[in-house]
């Protein structure tokens, strides 16, 4: 689903955030990129859905070589791929179900599909019952579950998630992880930069480690180190 | 489709009343630079009447010198005669002292003091020239001739007066025009100061529609109906000056006596009209490739 070959990015003149990286992830997988901050993990998530492009080597995605796409068919690309960030990106003047409806909208669906869509990822993420509230009237927690449901609302085939649970409690970050597992569930690939360790050794999926932009470790049922 | 429409109507309309004020600059200020504009083409039309008005029928008017000798003028007259081909003889009129005093009260009527100066015996006679040619050269060789016969005091051409109305008029051509054009480059700044502002306040807006997949049209339409919704609006406000400027000019030059050539200075309601249309197609486009330009400069952030 996702291949990377010899990968460097560079920002600027010499600030090398990803050094020759190498990795391949089939469909279906759940995949945690760790390290700690500045080591390129948010790179490589910003690689896959091209808002960065590559010095060197090939970025993968769905069988398409994503550096050779051209800019119109970029939204195509990103169409497959939902975005989850530690910030959520909610918009605040706008109710949940619009949030979440927003990302239909902006990619031209019809209104009856909206009007059937959005109900029902917000009972998967458990936020039925707020439809109507504003981001600021949600706790951290449920905010980062309506920005869950809009990453995957559109039935994405990958969900990249940027350090979802890193401004979230222990308990609030278990149940996130919960809805990333049942969305994985589904079918959906999913790649999770995070430097959290619990929940990475809760979970023992496929782990890889960067360092100064450098995968150090690829492993299968790993742990944070 | 139709949520689409709706989507960048909504948004547009939204936009706008989020900035009301920097709209409002965008829009006085195109509607200022697009009035002059308008303003020009008017002036222009007005003075190209006065000028066809003469051109219809180009005049000499040979002066004789108030001493001059029944045989010098019958000389002068067999002479401009003998020019069949290039002079009218049949439209050939000489005007005698008193027939000459009378015309001359009527050009002086504003201006006693040159008029105080003429008697009925002191006036220069006229022959007055319609030339059957259309060169003006022709005509000009022609009287720089007649200068030089006994008892001619002076010939004068109605296209010298022509030159200084076609240089006043070049020159507040080229005057209004660089101002409009001036203005228009700054209404054109305005715009796209609105529109970058206007997407630096939804820029995380921007960046999620970017993120889920919405293509750059998409986001770009919205902005570009705000930019030629402000230019569409400044082209509104500058047809309104237009006509109040043209009515209040058309009222004003009624009170003037006629033939004055001043009352020529008019301009029909069926070129208003067209010239409004042009401001409201120039304010358009402006505003739309204005913001156009704005929209994808700043949609890379």
């Amino acid at each position: 689903m996702i291949r990377l070959e010899n990968v460097t990015k560079i920002y600027g003149k010499d600030t090398v955030a990803v050094r020759e990286a190498s990795f391949d992830i089939p469909k279906s997988q759940f995949v945690f990129l760790v390290g700690p901050s500045g080591s390129g993990k948010s790179t490589l998530l910003r690689l896959i859905n091209r808002q960065e492009q590559p010095e060197h080597g090939d970025v993968w995605v769905a069988g398409r070589n994503v550096n050779e796409l051209p800019a119109s068919q970029v939204p195509h690309l990103r169409r497959t791929m939902g975005n989850v960030f530690q910030d959520y990106k909610l918009l605040l003047n706008k109710t949940v179900f619009e949030n979440v409806a927003f990302a239909l909208e902006v990619i031209g669906k019809p209104r009856h599909v909206i009007e059937r869509q959005v109900p029902i990822v917000l009972e998967l993420v458990g936020l039925a019952g707020k439809r109507e509230r504003f981001p600021e009237q949600l706790s951290g927690g449920e905010q980062q579950r309506v920005s869950i449901a809009r990453a995957f609302v559109n039935r994405p085939l990958i969900l990249l998630a940027d350090e979802p649970t890193g401004n979230l409690d222990p308990t609030t970050s278990e149940g996130i992880m919960g809805l990333l597992d049942e969305i994985n569930e589904t079918g959906t690939t999913v790649v999770m930069a995070t430097h959290d360790h619990r929940v990475v050794n809760a979970m023992r999926r496929r782990v890889i480690q960067l360092d100064n932009g450098v995968i150090v470790r690829d492993q299968e049922r790993g742990v944070y180190e | 489709m139709f949520s689409r429409i709706g989507y960048a109507v909504r948004e547009t309309w939204a936009s706008f009343r989020r900035n009301l004020t920097l709209t409002a600059a965008a829009i006085l200020t195109s509607a200022v630079s697009l009035l002059l504009v308008g303003t020009t083409f008017l002036i222009q039309r007005a003075f190209e009447n006065l000028l066809v008005q003469w051109r219809g029928d180009v005049e000499m008017i040979v002066f004789v010198r108030s001493d001059a000798s029944a045989e010098q003028i019958t000389l002068i007259d067999s002479v401009l005669r003998a020019s069949p081909t290039i002079i009218d003889v049949n439209k050939l009129t000489y005007l005698n002292k008193v027939e000459s005093y009378e015309e001359a009260k009527r050009i002086f009527v504003g201006d006693p003091v040159t008029l105080s100066l003429l008697t009925p015996e002191s006036i220069p006679t006229q022959f007055k020239v319609v030339p059957l040619s259309d060169d003006p050269m022709l005509v000009r060789s022609l009287s720089d001739q007649y200068r030089t016969l006994p008892g001619v005091e002076a010939v004068a051409l109605a296209e010298d007066e022509f030159q200084v109305i076609s240089t006043l008029s070049n020159f507040i051509r080229v005057v209004t025009l660089v101002m409009s054009l001036v203005l228009l480059v700054v209404a054109v700044g305005l715009i796209w100061n609105t529109i970058r502002t206007a997407m630096f306040a939804r820029r995380r807006e921007i960046e999620v529609m970017k993120l889920v997949g919405a293509t750059n049209w998409f986001i770009r339409v919205p902005f570009m109906l705000e930019g030629l919704l402000q230019g569409l609006l400044g082209g509104v406000v500058s047809c309104g000056g237009l006509w109040a400027l043209n009515s209040a000019w058309s009222s004003g030059v009624a009170g003037f006596k006629p033939g004055t050539g001043i009352s020529s200075l008019i301009v029909p309601n069926s070129y208003l009209t067209s010239v409004m249309l042009i401001l409201l197609g120039i304010g358009a486009v402006v505003g739309a490739v204005g913001s156009a330009i704005a929209a994808t400069r700043f949609l890379d952030v």
